[in-house]
């Protein structure tokens, strides 16, 4: 790939080692590749639509400060989720405190609303949409390995889990999957 | 059980994991159950690559300000964080402080003498022709001087008298000198 290949053909690590070179351009395509993406991952984990796009806001803010120590090595999306989940994790405790401080007032609001399910304003009705209904990090595990096309080791990497753990959390969403598309034909078969 | 165990076998194939075991596979195309959930799993991939792009397009619009994120340098911001560490960094900064610490324990720090002047350096000069010049009495000091030798020599030949006289005294006899053999005090004497 050279510097003429239009920018929507290069791919992630490319566009990612020209902003590691000082180019804006390149990350903001790379921002506008994943910005959705990313949000459907972090909208799993936080719990509402706002707070999502807020932590996209805030990966690709952190990212573009430290795209220097973007290793090329590896896929940019790996690198991309690992930090925004460390970001989603680290804003959640600090929510947690925040939520434990108010608690004598009887206003507390549910700690991860990811886990109980998806609000329900989607009128998507395919199998993501039924992932989004079996929690947090079955969903997360799902998208990952479906959405990003991410190997076990990345989706371990990715989520601070072991591989056990993640093969645990796709057998299980395959598994809870299965049994409520249990009336529905398989289009495979 | 059985069942549970093949669907678990066929969730790690899937995820590209080790192959199914012989029984395992006999079991699949024995059990609908676990025939169906192969079937699902490997039905995923393409059923979820399918069905992301609308999926995502669902996903309410917004935009990323970019205006708030500084401005990238050209340069390795990992090389120049690892610059500004090094200046921090507290091993090297504590050997050094070890280093000279030991150093002042060890030596004394004296400030040098001012340098010398002709004058000084004349008289030095001059002091050290005087030491090493040659006395005028040199020639007889050294006719006077005894060798080491001969002061041996002449040790043992009191040692050997004082042992005769004890001979003499003990045994009641006497000890005479040969002819021709004088003591080395009486060569010098004469």
């Amino acid at each position: 790939m050279t510097a003429s290949t239009p920018i929507d053909e290069k791919t992630d690590e490319e566009l990612a080692q020209e902003a590691r070179a000082g180019s804006r351009r390149s990350f903001e395509e790379l921002a506008l590749r994943y910005k959705r993406r990313l949000f459907v991952f972090l909208r799993s984990r936080l719990g509402s639509d706002q707070d999502a796009e807020d932590m996209v806001q805030e990966t690709f803010f952190k990212l573009y400060r430290n795209i220097g120590n973007y290793d090329p090595a590896y896929h940019f999306s790996t690198w991309l989720y690992t930090s925004a989940n460390r970001l989603a994790i680290s804003s959640y405790r600090k929510r947690k405190t925040a939520e434990s401080r108010l608690e004598t007032d009887g206003r507390r609001e549910p700690a991860d609303p990811a886990a109980a399910g998806p609000d329900g304003e989607s009128s998507v009705d395919d199998l993501w949409a039924e992932a989004r209904t079996l929690g947090g990090s079955q969903f997360r595990a799902l998208w990952l390995r479906y959405g990003e096309d991410l190997s076990i080791e990345e989706i371990a990497a990715t989520l601070g889990k072991s591989r056990l753990t993640v093969r645990v959390l796709l057998h299980r969403a395959r598994t809870n999957l299965m049994k409520r598309q249990g009336d529905k034909p398989c289009s495979a078969a | 059980m059985f069942c549970r165990l093949t669907h678990w076998m066929i969730s790690r194939a899937a995820d590209g994991g080790k192959e199914m075991p012989r029984f395992a596979d006999r079991h699949r195309e024995r059990c609908r159950a676990c025939g169906d959930y192969a079937r699902f799993a490997e039905s995923l991939p393409t059923r979820f690559a399918g069905e992301t792009p609308a999926f995502l397009a669902e996903v309410p619009g917004f935009s990323l300000d970019f205006a708030k994120t500084p401005a990238v340098s050209s340069g390795d911001t990992r090389e120049s964080r690892s610059g500004r560490r090094s200046v921090l960094r507290p091993l090297p900064i504590a050997a050094v402080l070890v280093v000279i610490v030991s150093g002042l324990v060890l030596y004394r720090v004296v400030p040098r003498e001012a340098p010398l002047t002709i004058a000084d350096k004349n008289a030095a000069i001059a002091g050290l022709a005087s030491v090493t010049a040659i006395p005028n009495d040199f020639q007889g000091a050294v006719a006077q001087a005894e060798s080491p030798l001969v002061r041996e020599r002449l040790i043992l030949e009191k040692s050997v008298r004082s042992a005769i006289e004890y001979f003499q005294a003990r045994l009641n006899i006497e000890i005479a000198k040969k002819q021709g053999s004088d003591s080395l005090e009486k060569r010098q004497l004469l």
